[in-house]
């Protein structure tokens, strides 16, 4: 209660203290309320996506069909996503191009040409519409990864299928107690990972950069515009947007916690699911009662979100790599005029980017890797919450404040432009994503373990090596992965903290975006997928179950 | 003039001042002195301390509960000493095997030092004593109940402990596998000359009538 007091008093003094840097008549307060907007608008969806995709899952099972999919959805950087998105939707898109040769027999009956690109705000249009899209099919995968986390915990799929079998001798349907026993125990676990998207829907640059509104911006754009200028006045603008960013992130983050915490007081959860005032019978105890209407249309929604989330995903890595490749295309032509290699020998030759980006992703992945085992073995279970609590703080600042803070430190170090200073500000970057993954699997290993091999006369360095570590083998395979892919996706530390001396794959796909050439961007796109997609699979196989000799029959 | 020399030294004392929790006193001023081969048996209802009891003598104590007293393994004072130089076993309800090592794996890892031929030759001999040979290289997870609290014992006996902590070891058992365990236990504790203090809430389990505590 006393931090997120302290929280809400400091961001309401930084909010102050910087409201009269800003220009009183200027676009930024429509640039916050668009930020905000999208924000909640693309969190609220993506919950709601995640929590159909769920009510189709059973409890408790490892990841079959459809979940086994989300480390590549996860590996897809937003920015690439956007990129992708942006080639497919924009007015010269892939979709426009098919569209206008299907409708091409018609012509005489329509009222506009189809051999000119529509003019219709489909990308950057003034609502965020694009950008909600891109953040709702970004941050579904992120939020099912999380509540996956969750869900295949022993402990908790055991007490919830015995609480869903109660529920059913209630008469409840499978699908409705899934509604009302699962998902309302559920969606707190999901508080913190919700808190972040929500955060980081907020804040985002890359993504609202490339196809979030233009005229204004979302606020975090304009704020990183206004630090790029070479005006100090302009630069100065931009350091009090975004202490304004800032506050009303910590704001906004304070005053959910609050309302949780309030509905929590007065029974909200009790009123929502759980206890028999709150489920009464549906039926006598013991008569089953089959799917009620509202469960059966529940049974084809989690196919239809999770087959519409899969198409978009598939169509935006078509888009990449079908662009990646195109010469010269002219509108409306369905079909490029020529195949490339152009882009690919182009990035080939920009090997420093390349490889800045591999050395970079293994160094910060691996040390963030390192030091949150460190963490986690050092500190007693009881302080995991602590360390989860303070890897969510880093993950809901703001990306420019991020940046800024590395930058600011980096700079009071003498680190700034060093390759030390860029692998360490890569690594706090990783080090919070790598704690909130590891957190669960660490809590799922029995605490018992440790005891019996101690019993055994096996010293805690023992038990480590050969018990704990080979037993969480796949979480930290994952969590390597996942660190290496966060790595990949960084372009705000980079550029602040490595003084414009070093490029990454994403640092050059940035700069492309704003007019580059299509198929050089959907190359550096496709890569910032690729690499994330490699390290994945390859935590896949060091992850994979271990084989056992089948006993030998007697 | 009294003639000592028949009476064996003991293999665990114990003398417990206090254990607190934070929730209370859970016990007070309890002691225990067992010669090799003895099993003592700790009854009482749930959060009397039985269990509070075995983890003082392990040295496993959750955070919060403070034990006031002395334990002593072979004459050598142990409570200030971490678990793995006490010589005590353990056996729990669960059988706890380590799921990702094989069942030879997992006893092998109970003899961590000596040249590998005497290290799998002992860990081979203890699978055929509790007759699960054949399933040396299985999962675990393969393994039936009573194979599993089986594999479990040998390979707390592999790691030639002194003491034998069991802390309802048989309870997840069914009735004649349970007769089975506890003879192959009480056997191993008195062939090898250990002490045994076991907590359980089956009067069935008791070993010896005269060597009962009751707690709570």
């Amino acid at each position: 209660m006393y931090a997120g007091a302290g929280v809400l008093l400091w961001a309401a003094l930084t909010g102050y203290l910087a409201w009269p840097a800003l220009p009183a008549d200027g676009p930024w307060l429509r640039a916050l309320a668009l930020a905000l907007a999208s924000g909640a608008v693309a969190t609220g969806l993506a919950l709601a996506a995640c929590a159909a995709l769920l009510s189709a899952m059973p409890l408790g099972m490892p990841a079959r069909g459809w979940p086994r999919l989300l480390p590549a959805f996860l590996a897809l950087p937003h920015m690439a996503f956007a990129l992708g998105v942006l080639l497919l939707i924009s007015p010269s898109g892939m979709l426009v191009r098919f569209l206008f040769a299907l409708l091409a027999p018609l012509q005489a009956l329509l009222p506009w040409p189809l051999d000119a690109p529509p003019d219709w705000q489909s990308t950057q249009d003034p609502w965020g519409l694009g950008l909600v899209l891109v953040l709702v099919c970004k941050e579904t995968p992120f939020l099912l990864w999380c509540a996956l986390a969750q869900w295949q915990r022993p402990d908790l799929a055991q007490r919830w299928r015995r609480e869903m079998a109660l529920a059913r001798t209630w008469g409840y349907s499978e699908r409705r107690a899934w509604w009302r026993v699962v998902w309302p125990q559920l969606v707190p676990r999901l508080g913190g990972p919700l808190l972040a998207v929500a955060m980081y829907s907020v804040s985002v640059i890359d993504v609202a950069w490339i196809i979030g509104p233009g005229a204004p911006p979302t606020l975090a754009v304009l704020a990183w515009q206004w630090l790029q200028d070479t005006n100090p006045a302009r630069r100065a603008q931009g350091l009090a947007a975004m202490a304004v960013l800032a506050a009303c992130t910590a704001v906004l983050a304070v005053l959910a916690c609050a309302a949780y915490q309030g509905w929590l007081r007065m029974g909200g959860r009790r009123h929502w699911s759980g206890g028999p005032a709150a489920m009464p019978p549906l039926a006598p105890q013991g008569r089953y009662v089959p799917h009620s209407p509202y469960s059966r249309a529940l049974t084809w929604r989690p196919r239809l979100a999770y087959r519409t989330l899969a198409a978009v995903y598939l169509a935006v890595a078509a888009a990449l790599a079908f662009s990646s490749v195109a010469g010269a295309w002219p509108f409306p032509a369905v079909w490029p005029q020529q195949w490339t290699l152009q882009a690919w020998q182009l990035v080939a030759g920009s090997s420093a980017a390349l490889g800045t980006t591999l050395w970079l992703a293994f160094a910060s992945a691996l040390s963030a890797l390192a030091l949150a085992v460190a963490l986690l073995e050092a500190l007693p279970r009881r302080f995991h919450t602590a360390l989860m609590g303070l890897a969510l703080c880093a993950l809901l600042v703001p990306a420019l404040v991020w940046a800024w803070l590395l930058q600011t430190g980096a700079l009071a170090l003498g680190l700034e432009g060093s390759v030390t200073g860029l692998w360490l500000a890569h690594t706090l970057t990783v080090w919070p994503y790598l704690v909130l993954s590891l957190q669960a699997p660490y809590a799922g290993v029995d605490g018992r373990l440790a005891a019996v091999a101690a019993s055994l006369g096996r010293s805690r360095w023992a038990f480590l090596w050969q018990v704990q570590l080979p037993l969480l083998r796949g979480a930290l395979a994952s969590a390597g992965a996942i660190g290496f892919a966060v790595s990949v996706a960084q372009f705000l530390p980079t550029l602040f903290v490595g003084g414009g001396r070093f490029s990454t794959v994403s640092t050059e796909a940035l700069a492309l975006s704003s007019g580059g050439q299509r198929s050089l961007v959907a190359a550096y796109a496709l890569l910032q997928w690729v690499l994330p997609a490699c390290a994945f699979a390859l935590a896949w196989w060091l992850g994979r179950a271990r084989r056992f000799a089948l006993p030998a029959l007697h | 003039m009294t003639d000592t020399s028949s009476v064996p030294p003991p293999v665990l004392q114990l003398q417990l001042r206090q254990l607190r929790a934070p929730s209370g006193l859970l016990l007070q001023d309890f002691a225990l002195s067992l010669p090799a081969g003895a099993i003592h048996t700790v009854m009482g209802p749930s959060g009397s301390g039985k269990s509070s009891l075995l983890a003082a003598l392990c040295g496993i104590l959750e955070p919060g509960i403070v034990f006031a007293g002395q334990v002593w393994v072979d004459g050598m004072r142990v409570d200030a000493w971490p678990t793995q130089r006490r010589r005590v076993g353990l056996l729990l309800q669960d059988d706890l095997l380590f799921a990702h090592m094989t069942v030879r794996e997992n006893l092998l890892f109970a003899v961590p030092s000596g040249p590998h031929a005497s290290r799998a030759q002992a860990v081979l001999q203890a699978l055929a004593e509790v007759e699960l040979l054949p399933w040396a290289d299985a999962d675990p997870a393969t393994l039936s109940g009573g194979q599993r609290a089986r594999a479990a014992l040998a390979r707390a006996l592999l790691a030639q402990p002194r003491v034998l902590l069991l802390d309802e070891p048989f309870s997840k058992l069914d009735a004649p596998l349970r007769q089975r365990m506890r003879a192959l236990v009480w056997g191993a504790v008195r062939r090898r000359g250990l002490a045994a203090v076991l907590v359980t809430h089956d009067a069935a389990d008791v070993a010896d009538a005269q060597r009962l505590s009751t707690l709570g």
